[in-house]
């Protein structure tokens, strides 16, 4: 939108000052949240918050380095188990378990990105989904794991003052995470590891002539990606209460991916938007009955009649998966940008009207 | 050693159905270049039709067969007519979320019109039926799997050589541009290649399913195996789709009766790991050096 | 830069209405004429067909609002779909107990991983729970004052079974296939100790994956080892799986199952015809039984039950394991409070509805212990009876 003038203005954090005091509101209102709403929606944005983490750390990979990954709920899970499991075995406080866990999982990812050196396209797409998938059973079959139930979570350890209950505090220390996360991947992609990322993207047989290391950037953006997986799965650990070694599995992997692509592959604001419009539709969409199709106005009463008639009742909430796919297609198909596309062509017209 | 040659022989019957859809998913492949993960789903899909026809409706198998495949090429030509062509120049990434999107639709779909109770497809080959040979016991819906699997594979081979249609969809892969100019109608090859690639997928469910249940999940583990079998076979070579399935029936079958069942299903992947770093394009596909 | 906007986006949207009251009131999910009762089930998702339990209970609840309701209070059925999904589990329950009028107690609800996540938010807010539809040591190790379980242990079931199998069909030679998750380690753990008492051994383990398809390497495990009864302890996919692998194979062994697939119309027909003379636990009354119990609910279910709705196992579980919680709220009386219900139902002794005997008291958190065994008949849509309902101990 705005001409930059200097390297300097590329890279800085808030355009002007009217952004940075938005900014400052948009904090204040998330720390005041929990204290207005209640439990329920408290939950909904931590749920949400942790998916905004992995969103951001997976659109490193796939929107700024042109890569690919199947197999994110494989990192996600590493760090849940490895938080849970430092603490639990080897004793370590909480504070020190959770990066110690997101640093294991960015070993994973490092793992993961040395074949991806060698490998393009679907072949890539086959070896993380392989990945993701073999973590899943890994977990599933190995005692020392904690096997099919799953280790026992502690209790979250922190707490930010006494009047707060542990989903507030577990709020507080997401939210905080959260925001670090974002202005992190946001300085990364700006700077020059962003553009190494970008121009691997691009076309990395160039890039690699013109002094990019390929092997480094890489196995660098796998290791970023996998790391903000770990980090947020260490905290989806605590979130949930109870690991279930099911939930790490390749619908969750897809999850992700739509988050990404949904939202906008290579932009931060995009991650944001796909990670909360996937997760608000993974909560919402529980309880439709029949009455819900009878209420729309005007084709009511027909659309019950052909819900009825056509389809078995006991199957309704299956309709999350037609919305799901709707979307992903429909945005594909129409904005390839993702969400993050309508809100540029919404700017780009309102700036530039009456032309 | 008769143990072992009835692991082989279950093997090579499980390696055929993975062939099948292996098959499937490189048509597609080597005609749009894209990774089709709604395979699974339009194979359920169809094989629900067929489980509709056959014990809600009654139709005889013989009647039911043609119309299934019938939907199947139909479900396939949807696919591609409404979704993938409309997708503006697409990379990588965006054609297999669209797929997944697609995949996920019919998904929801299958389950929301049939329910999730498992169910029994009635077949005309019985699935516990078995001859001997020796001391080997071969099931006849695995001999008939692995006899289809067969013809199947002949006749693809067939066409993709010697029929026009056939070079006309090789062709449209290599360079869709100037397939054009040559005067191919490349959209009604694409709309083709689809409709056969479901078709080819039906068949697979179908055999698939008298084994086991017909539910809305059926697909998913065969359809993954499926696609680590294309992988390791070359994405671009039918043979080697074929072969790729037939080493994973085995290699899986092995495994989980020598070494153990637990892990069997992580195998076909860790097979692929080790083949691709080795040969990063498969077995038997010809690896193409990408000019910058 | 831009990337705050998407947090203001968010604010925005968040902070448009969604402050509301927190806090669950002393009493929520009771007024004078109504009491609210929820339930989580997977309607979706690979374990849909478990989510008849869920529908089930709710043709119970509207038989008894026909019937009056309870001390003149309807019941108000919540019912949501968490495709088994520990994360939705505690969504949904969280939501539904904190958005007016809140949920006085919760039915059932299907699985283990489910039913973890949300114990604890329940317990501490002490919450009652009724009849969890898994049989598994988690719910009652240790006892919690407000959790009530009802379905009989999977690990005592096993043992029956071996009981019964070692001392009155006289086999010896036992192979296990088992499901790798709670339900069939758990069966494992009790049959294993059950054969140890006995001085037995299996002569094979075999455990299945869950999303396993070919069961070829399984089955001729199997037949290898020479084992001449089999006991299963899987779902109903992979019972119809094994059945005609090993059916090609020409394995005949005697088949033992869990409760879970005693549903015999339907294991027959998804095995299509071989679910013969199979041996297995049963936790509910025969669906085809004409004990009084059995035949209102019979009437409920072809006036309210959704179309193409089953009579069967699982249906019938979620009326088994919430008729307990009806007892409970009919001797709590009209001033309904929660410790109310909870002296109700440990006051409950001996009571019979269409599962086994079903007491609790002050210390005893599991209420239902016994099953009995069966058999498939030759046409293996009719079950016989082997023995009377049993417990372990």
């Amino acid at each position: 939108m705005d001409i930059k003038r200097s390297y300097y203005e590329d890279v800085r954090l808030f355009g002007s000052w009217p952004q940075w005091v938005w900014f400052l509101l948009l904090l204040a209102g998330l720390a005041v949240f929990p204290f207005l709403a209640g439990s329920y929606y408290t939950y909904v944005l931590s749920y949400t918050a942790l998916h905004i983490i992995v969103a951001l750390g997976l659109n490193v990979l796939v929107g700024y380095t042109g890569q690919i990954s199947l197999g994110h709920a494989g990192f996600f899970g590493i760090g849940a188990y490895a938080t849970v499991l430092l603490m639990n075995k080897a004793g370590l406080p909480f504070l020190v378990a959770l990066p110690l866990a997101a640093f294991i999982a960015a070993g994973f990812g490092f793992l993961l990105g040395l074949p991806a050196l060698r490998l393009e396209g679907p072949y890539l797409a086959i070896v993380t989904l392989g990945f993701g998938l073999t973590v899943e059973v890994i977990f599933e079959k190995w005692e020392f794991l904690g096997g099919s139930n799953g280790p026992p979570v502690p209790d979250f350890p922190l707490s930010f003052g006494s009047g707060l209950t542990t989903d507030q505090s577990l709020y507080l220390f997401i939210m905080a995470l959260t925001v670090a996360v974002a202005v992190a991947v946001r300085n990364l992609v700006k700077t020059r590891v962003g553009r190494a990322f970008v121009a691997v993207r691009d076309s990395d047989i160039a890039a690699s002539c013109m002094g990019v290391s390929l092997m480094y950037y890489k196995t660098l953006a796998f290791a970023v990606s996998a790391f903000c997986a770990g980090l947020a799965g260490g905290l989806f650990a605590f979130h949930l209460g109870t690991i279930d070694p099911t939930t790490f599995n390749l619908m969750l992997s897809i999850l992700f991916l739509a988050m990404v692509v949904v939202g906008g592959v290579a932009s931060i604001l995009g991650s944001v938007m796909g990670a909360v419009l996937i997760s608000f539709l993974n909560l919402k969409l529980k309880g439709l009955q029949l009455d819900d199709f009878a209420s729309l106005p005007l084709i009511g009463d027909q659309a019950a009649w052909f819900v009825q008639s056509f389809f078995m009742e006991t199957g309704m909430s299956n309709i999350q998966f037609i919305v799901y796919g709707l979307i992903m297609v429909l945005i594909m198909i129409f904005e390839p940008l993702g969400l993050y596309g309508f809100w540029i062509r919404t700017k780009v017209y309102w700036k530039t009207w009456p032309f | 050693m008769l143990n072992f040659l009835q692991i082989m022989v279950s093997g090579l019957a499980i390696g055929s159905a993975y062939g099948l859809i292996a098959l499937a998913m490189v048509i597609i492949y080597k005609t749009s270049e894209v990774l089709n993960f709604a395979q699974g789903d339009m194979a359920v899909i169809s094989t629900f039709v067929a489980y509709y026809l056959l014990a809600q409706q009654g139709w005889p198998f013989i009647a039911a067969l043609p119309a299934a495949l019938a939907f199947a090429v139909l479900v396939g030509m949807a696919a591609e007519f409404l979704f993938l062509r409309r997708a503006k120049k697409p990379n990588l990434l965006g054609l297999i979320i669209i797929t997944l999107g697609f995949q996920m639709i019919l998904f929801g779909f299958t389950s929301w019109k049939w329910g999730a109770d498992p169910k029994d497809l009635p077949f005309p080959v019985s699935p516990f039926g078995a001859f001997e040979l020796g001391g080997l016991i071969i099931g006849h819906l695995e001999a008939l799997t692995f006899l289809l699997g067969l013809v199947v594979m002949a006749i693809l081979f067939l066409f993709f050589r010697f029929t026009k249609t056939g070079v006309a969809m090789k062709a449209t892969q290599q360079n869709l541009a100037v397939a054009r100019i040559m005067g191919i109608r490349t959209r009604r090859v694409l709309l083709l290649a689809w409709g056969l690639s479901a078709a080819i997928g039906c068949l697979a469910g179908l055999l698939l399913g008298p084994a086991g249940t017909v539910d809305p999940y059926m697909m998913w583990d065969p359809a993954l195996k499926g696609f680590a079998s294309a992988v390791l076979g070359g994405m671009t070579s039918l043979f080697g789709a074929a072969v790729g399935g037939y080493l994973m029936g085995v290699v899986e079958n092995l495994f989980g009766f020598y070494v153990s069942t637990e892990f069997k299903s992580v195998v076909p992947f860790a097979i692929i790991l080790i083949v691709l770093i080795l040969k990063p394009s498969g077995l038997l596909a010809r690896h193409y050096v990408k000019k910058v | 830069m831009r990337g705050w906007q998407g947090f203001i986006v968010l604010a925005l949207i968040l902070t448009l209405g969604v402050v509301g009251t927190a806090g669950a009131a002393e009493l929520s999910g009771v007024t004078k004429t109504e009491i609210h009762i929820g339930q989580w089930g997977p309607q979706t998702g690979p374990a849909a067909p478990w989510g008849a339990v869920a529908r089930g209970t709710g043709v119970l609840f509207q038989m008894i609002n026909d019937g009056g309701g309870i001390h003149g209070r309807k019941i108000v059925y919540h019912m949501f779909d968490d495709q088994y999904n520990p994360a939705k589990t505690k969504a949904g329950v969280k939501e539904l107990q904190e958005r007016e009028p809140g949920i006085f107690a919760w039915a059932a609800g299907v699985g283990t991983a489910p039913g973890l996540a949300v114990k604890d938010y329940l317990m501490e807010k002490k919450i009652p729970w009724v009849g969890p539809s898994a049989g598994s040591l988690h719910w009652i190790t240790p006892p919690q004052k407000y959790l009530f379980a009802v379905y009989p242990l999977y690990y005592d079931e096993a043992q029956i079974l071996v009981r019964y199998l070692v001392t009155k069909e006289k086999k010896s030679k036992f192979a296990i296939l088992y499901a790798n998750d709670e339900y069939g380690k758990n069966g494992l753990k009790g049959a294993l100790l059950e054969m140890d008492k006995h001085g037995l051994k299996p002569v094979l383990e075999v455990p299945v994956g869950r999303a396993d398809r070919d069961l070829k390497s399984h089955i001729m495990k199997l037949k290898d080892s020479g084992a001449d009864t089999v006991i299963m302890w899987v779902n109903p996919t992979h019972a119809a799986i094994t059945m005609k692998t090993a059916a090609a194979l020409k394995y005949e062994p005697q088949w033992v199952t869990s409760s879970t697939l005693s549903d015999a119309p339907l294991m027959s027909q998804i095995t299509g015809g071989l679910w013969k003379n199979v041996i297995f636990a049963g936790m509910i009354e025969d669906p085809e039984s004409t004990s009084p119990y059995m035949t209102k609910y019979r009437e409920a279910f072809e006036k309210y039950a959704q179309k193409g709705e089953r009579w069967g196992v699982f249906f019938l579980a979620g009326i088994g394991f919430v008729e307990p919680m009806v007892q409970g709220l009919k001797k709590a009386g009209p001033n309904l409070t929660r410790a109310r219900f909870v002296t109700a139902m440990e006051s409950i002794k001996n009571f019979k509805g269409i599962m086994g005997n079903v007491s609790f008291d002050a210390k005893t958190r599991q209420g239902c212990n016994e099953v009995y065994v069966a058999k498939t008949d030759e046409t293996g849509m009719k079950t016989i009876r082997l023995t009377d309902w049993m417990t372990v101990r």
